[in-house]
C-alpha cells in the first residue's frame, strides 16, 4: 500500500510541476513541453505492470485533463495506452536494468510516441494538419524533449547504485 | 465455469485497459456538461495561482520570441519612418521649387536628374525632360538655390547639362555688391574660381557672385556662389575662390529656363570683332 501511495506522491508532483513550471521552458513555434508525467508513467509501469501502469496513467492523465481546461478524457485516454504499454516491460529479472540503464530511455522514448499520437491525432481533429503535419510538429519534437528529461532520473540511478 | 473465470483472469490485464479506454472516451464525448465546468472551475483557480507564484520565474523561450517580433516590427517601423522623412524632404523642396517657378520672370521647365557624375573633370547631369518640353541646346539649368549649368545635347524626353564643375563651362559673372566683373571657372579639381579680376579689384570673403549681363548663355543675376578665398595670384591678378549656392552632391530636381541667347547681339558682336581684326 505504501509503495502504491509512493507512485501517486511521485505522479500528483510531476502533475504539479508539469502544470506550472514546465511551461516555462517550452520550445519552438508549437511550444512543446517536455512531458515529465510520462515519465514517472513509464516508472511506474515498468515497476508494477501493465493494470497498474493503465490505471496510473488513466488517472494522472484525468487530472491533466481537468487542469488543461481542454478535452476531458483526452489525456486520460492517452496516459492510459502509454502506462499499459510500459507495462510490458515489467520483468522481475529486468525491472532494474531497465530503470537504472538508458533503456529506460528508450522505453520513455516509445511510451511517448504512443502517447502523443493519440493525443495529438484526437486534438487536432477537424484542423487542416495531416498526420505527417502533426508527427513531425507536434510528437516528434515531444518525444524527443521528453526523453532528453528521461535521462535525468537515470543518470540519478546509476550514480546511487555506483555510491553503493 | 472455472475454466471461463481462470481464462477472464488471464485476460484481466487487457480487459481493465479496454474498461479504462471505453471510459476515457465516454469522458470524450460528455464534455462541456455541469460537472465538468464546475470542476474546470477550481482547476483554473489553482492553476492560476501555482502560476502566478511562479511568474517572476523569466521565459527565455518567449523572451526570444518576442525579441524577434519587436526586431521586425522595429525594421518595419524605420522602412515607414524613411519612407515620411523622404517624402517629407520632397515636399519643402516642391513647396520651394513652386514658390522660385512662381518668382521668376522666365518660363521654366521642371526637370528631376536622373543621371550625374562629380569626380571627372568634365561633369554632367542628366535630366528627363528634352526637346518633346520645349528644352533646346544652351538653356540655363537652374534650382531656387542658383545656377547649376547648361544644356549641352538634347533628345525626345532627356537632356545633358554641363555643370559648373565642368571644365568647359564660363560662366560671366559679377560680383553682386562692387560689381566687379570676372569668369567663373573650374579647373579640374577644388573649388570654382573667379578669373580675370584684377589686384586692385573690390572683392571681400562672402561677396556674392552673381551671373552677369555681358553673358549671352545665361539671363543676368542668377546666383552663382560665395567668395570663400581671396587672395594675390600674381602681379596682375586675384585668386577668388567661390562655393556654391548649390549643392551639387544633393540636388535632386532643376528648372532648365526658356532663355537662349540673342542671336542679334551674338551676330554683332561677331561682325565687329571681325571688323577689328
Amino acid at each position: 500500500m505504501n509503495e502504491y501511495l509512493k507512485y501517486g506522491g511521485i505522479l500528483l508532483a510531476l502533475i504539479l510541476l508539469q502544470k506550472t513550471v514546465v511551461s516555462f521552458i517550452d520550445v519552438t513555434e508549437f511550444r512543446i513541453t517536455p512531458d515529465l508525467v510520462l515519465i514517472g508513467l513509464v516508472y511506474v509501469g515498468i515497476k508494477r505492470g501493465k493494470i497498474t501502469g493503465s490505471i496510473a496513467g488513466f488517472v494522472s492523465g484525468l487530472i491533466l485533463d481537468i487542469f488543461s481546461f481542454s478535452f476531458i478524457g483526452l489525456m486520460a485516454l492517452a496516459k492510459t495506452a502509454a502506462g499499459f504499454a510500459s507495462g510490458f516491460f515489467n520483468n522481475d529479472q529486468k525491472t532494474e536494468r531497465y530503470l537504472n540503464s538508458y533503456i529506460f530511455v528508450i522505453i520513455v522514448s516509445v511510451a511517448s510516441v504512443i502517447n502523443n499520437i493519440v493525443y495529438f491525432a484526437f486534438y487536432f481533429q477537424g484542423t487542416n494538419l495531416t498526420f505527417v503535419d502533426i508527427l513531425i510538429r507536434y510528437v516528434l519534437p515531444t518525444t524527443v524533449y521528453t526523453a532528453l528529461f528521461s535521462v535525468i532520473p537515470v543518470i540519478f540511478a546509476r550514480r546511487r547504485r555506483f555510491a553503493r | 465455469m472455472k475454466i471461463l473465470l481462470s481464462y477472464l483472469g488471464n485476460l484481466k490485464e487487457y480487459i481493465i485497459f479496454s474498461a479504462l479506454i471505453v471510459i476515457s472516451l465516454i469522458l470524450i464525448f460528455q464534455n462541456d456538461n455541469v460537472q465538468i465546468r464546475f470542476v474546470r472551475v477550481i482547476a483554473v483557480n489553482v492553476i492560476g495561482t501555482i502560476q502566478d507564484g511562479f511568474s517572476f520565474i523569466p521565459n527565455i523561450f518567449e523572451l526570444e520570441r518576442e525579441n524577434k517580433s519587436l526586431r521586425e516590427t522595429n525594421i518595419d517601423l524605420s522602412k515607414e519612418v524613411s519612407m515620411l522623412k523622404e517624402a517629407k524632404l520632397e515636399n519643402l523642396r516642391l513647396n520651394y521649387m513652386v514658390e522660385f517657378k512662381q518668382r521668376t520672370n522666365y518660363n521654366t521647365v521642371t526637370g528631376k536628374i536622373i543621371g550625374k557624375t562629380l569626380i571627372q573633370t568634365r561633369n554632367n547631369i542628366t535630366i528627363n525632360v528634352g526637346e518633346n518640353d520645349s528644352v533646346k541646346i544652351g538653356m540655363p539649368v537652374i534650382t531656387d538655390k542658383g545656377l547649376v549649368g547648361k544644356v549641352v545635347a538634347t533628345s525626345g524626353n532627356y537632356s545633358i547639362a554641363q555643370i559648373l564643375f565642368n571644365k568647359d563651362l564660363k560662366v560671366s559673372a559679377k560680383v553682386q555688391r562692387s560689381r566687379v566683373d570676372g569668369i567663373i571657372a573650374w579647373d579640374g579639381e577644388g573649388k570654382i574660381t573667379m578669373r580675370n579680376v584684377s589686384k586692385s579689384a573690390d572683392v571681400k570673403v562672402g561677396d556674392v557672385i552673381i551671373t552677369s549681363e555681358y553673358s549671352n548663355s545665361f539671363p543676368a543675376g542668377i546666383p552663382i556662389g560665395y567668395v570663400t578665398t581671396d587672395n594675390t595670384l600674381d602681379n596682375l591678378f586675384k585668386n577668388i575662390e567661390v562655393e556654391c549656392f548649390v549643392n551639387f552632391e544633393t540636388v535632386e530636381e532643376v528648372f532648365v529656363l526658356k532663355y537662349l541667347s540673342d542671336d542679334e547681339r551674338k551676330e554683332l558682336e561677331k561682325k565687329f570683332s571681325e571688323k577689328s581684326k
